[in-house]
């Protein structure tokens, strides 16, 4: 079966890479998009099977790219973690109503995303092994 | 006057001093306006319409007497500038008004125009001025809340890089890492989180401040989320080689509070019991009930550190406060924790202290109140205000496998609850989130109908909906179970709310018994069964 491939949506291009390395450790396959609108080009090109969102981007931010998913329908089903460095209390809820499945403040513990992605992915879950 | 125009309410019974206040003010202005009352609610009427300039008030009035008159003018309107017009002999409560927000008082019998007219302006000049002061101080305190999470959100992003690398070389993602390297990048995981929970805490306490911290209360079980913060605590307790035991007494019912802020504020009691005591000490947290107060349940985290002195004790749940004599440790914080944790005890409706001798140890105490399951029953086991007849309980018991973690555990009990809500009818059914304790540990929700064939399609259509999740399927186990509950019929003399009350307390008996039975009393010394630990302080441990 093939790897999932999970999109990750930041302008930060170190947190790209970081991530990359350890979602790639975790047997997942990443793409990359620095900013809303190629978000979305992205999303219809490649069709992840998870997008990892952040919340502060150029050209359409996080709520613009979580509404144009939704509007979508071949991206409507795509589940999206949202990774920001806004605070849960004024965005959280605001992320989850319009569509987010989960909501991570920066820096988030590895584990903890970890373990939400494999809830979240039913075909990967518990497709790789939990740390003891 | 106040632009050539004043308008003045004047509020007195007594028909001769009416006139002569009347008459002391055309005198001195004769372009004021003088609306007259002789009732308090009569002036409280008219200040609720318009808004005078300035209130001139008798105190001995037919429908109000004394200082009650004034508390409940501030009160009404509170921006308005109020001068009392006194008694000779009642003096003394005219300077208590003062106190309490009244710009001026006249002693009558002694009140000339010009007097009289000196008083009013520089009372609404006074009310202005303090007007303005608040306005700035609220801008103030906005610009701070801005600045405040703009600087947090910035620091956030590099301090996310370094979270991510440090943790990629912990972990070995970018090669081998010798053991002094790793201790090294240890120290730097450390000081990364002592960063970002310093960013928090700076966020939280300017929003304490404003007011604006929420919280989120639930059904929870103190003695779960106690285990949970020992266990969190439990690798930091063991690097100091202090000891951290529990003490719960068994009967504790639930408890109605935020999991998270009840976590965040026993890691933090915790965290200074540990920090505070030397080693081969010891830290215990406890939660009991007691009997003079039936409605709380107590929570303590006491040390044998060196115990905090008198002036120390009345300060520490201030705001940026240090005790000067805990020099011990290196890096003291931000001396916000205190004050976060008292904040959100009191949003919860408990209260925090502490009893403390120099030398022999403290104990901070905490009141968080029990869950009532009566409010929130009460709309399903009453119909047209009349008690309904039965009610059938549906009740969905999840338990975590133990591979899964918290947050996905979470996660799962967040999906379920919003799966249960699709299967019950809005307008007849209710789903009470009665869950055994959002984190992690067996969680169950209630799903209350009014008859028996309903509850059991609902039934059926929870367990095929639930069962159809694969996340749940494989993270936990699943029971769905249904029970009638007869409800008692009218009795004379007991009122709607009693026998709701009665019903929700029979109903809470059949949730708690279902619940499997509590650890009684024990003692851990460090060493503590966690399914997993859960401090981020461990590095991550990737394939």
């Amino acid at each position: 079966m093939d790897k999932p491939k999970i999109l990750i949506v930041d302008d930060d291009p170190d947190l790209r890479r970081a991530l990359k390395i350890r979602l790639r450790a975790n047997h997942y396959d990443t793409v990359q998009a620095a900013d809303g609108y190629s978000a979305i080009s992205v999303a219809q090109k490649e069709n992840p099977n998870l997008i990892i969102l952040d919340l502060g981007l150029p050209a359409g931010d996080g709520f613009v790219v979580l509404q144009r998913l939704q509007d979508s329908d071949s991206l409507s089903d795509i589940p999206v973690i949202v990774l920001t460095a806004r605070d849960p209390q004024s965005s959280e809820e605001k992320t989850l109503q319009a569509g987010a499945r989960a909501f991570f403040q920066k820096p988030a513990d590895n584990n903890e995303l970890l373990d939400v992605i494999r809830a979240t992915l039913p075909n990967t879950w518990p497709g790789t092994a939990l740390p003891s | 006057m106040n632009n050539g125009h004043t308008h003045v309410l004047l509020i007195e019974d007594n028909p001769g001093d009416a006139d002569l206040v009347r008459l002391r003010l055309v005198e001195a202005d004769s372009g004021v306006e003088v609306s007259s009352v002789n009732r308090l609610a009569d002036g409280l009427a008219f200040m609720a319409k318009e808004s005078p300039s300035v209130v001139l008030l008798d105190l001995n009035l037919p429908d109000s007497r004394g200082a009650d008159t004034f508390r409940k003018v501030l009160e009404k309107a509170p921006g308005v500038p109020v001068v009392i017009l006194s008694g000779q002999d009642d003096e003394a409560l005219a300077m208590k008004a003062l106190h309490q927000g009244v710009q001026d008082y006249l002693v009558k019998g002694d009140i000339t125009s010009s007097h009289l007219e000196r008083a009013m302006r520089y009372a609404i000049e006074r009310q202005a001025l303090l007007r303005t002061l608040e306005i700035s101080r609220q801008q103030q305190l906005e610009f701070k809340n801005q600045f405040l999470s703009h600087v947090s959100h910035e620091l956030r992003t590099p301090l996310t890089s370094i979270h991510q690398f440090v943790t990629i070389l912990l972990d070995g993602l970018a090669g081998e890492v010798n053991p002094e390297q790793r201790y090294h990048l240890g120290t730097v995981l450390n000081s990364v989180h002592q960063l970002r929970a310093m960013i928090r805490d700076l966020l939280e306490a300017t929003r304490a401040e404003s007011g604006k911290i929420r919280i989120e209360p639930c059904c929870i079980t103190i003695g779960d989320l106690i285990q949970q913060a020992v266990s969190m605590m439990a690798a930091t307790a063991k690097e100091k080689q202090v000891g951290l035991e529990v003490g719960l007494d068994t009967r504790i019912p639930f408890v109605y509070a935020d999991p998270d802020r009840v976590l965040q504020v026993l890691i933090n009691l915790i965290d200074n019991g540990i920090k505070f005591t030397p080693p081969e000490g010891s830290v215990v947290v406890k939660a009991c009930m007691v009997e003079a107060d039936p409605k709380m349940v107590y929570i303590s985290v006491s040390d044998t550190g060196r115990g905090i002195g008198p002036e120390a004790r009345a300060l520490i749940f201030e705001r940026l406060y240090q005790d000067p004599n805990s020099v011990d440790n290196n890096r003291a914080g931000l001396g916000l924790g205190l004050f976060i944790a008292k904040q959100l005890v009191e949003l919860h409706g408990g209260r925090i202290w502490v009893a403390s001798e120099v030398g022999n140890g403290s104990t901070f105490s905490f009141t968080l109140p029990l869950y009532s399951l009566a409010k929130l029953l009460s709309p399903a086991i009453t119909y047209a205000d009349r008690l309904r007849d039965a009610v059938v309980l549906v009740k969905v018991e999840l338990t975590p496998l133990p591979s899964v973690s918290r947050p996905a555990w979470k996660e799962i009990c967040r999906q379920s609850l919003e799966t249960l809500g699709r299967c019950v009818y809005l307008d007849k059914d209710l789903v009470l989130p009665v869950t055994g304790n959002v984190g992690f540990g067996e969680t169950f929700f209630v799903a209350a109908s009014t008859d028996l064939e309903r509850a059991e399609i609902m039934m059926k259509r929870i367990r095929e909906q639930l069962e159809a999740r694969a996340g749940l399927k494989a993270a936990g186990v699943l029971k769905v179970s249904a029970s009638a509950v007869a409800l008692p019929s009218a009795e004379d003399g007991k009122t709607l709310e009693d026998r709701v009350r009665a019903v929700a307390d029979r109903i809470t008996e059949m949730v708690t018994l279902a619940l499997p039975p509590k650890p009684g009393p024990e003692s851990m010394d460090g060493e503590v069964s966690a399914a997993r630990n859960e401090t981020e302080a461990n590095p991550t441990e990737q394939n």
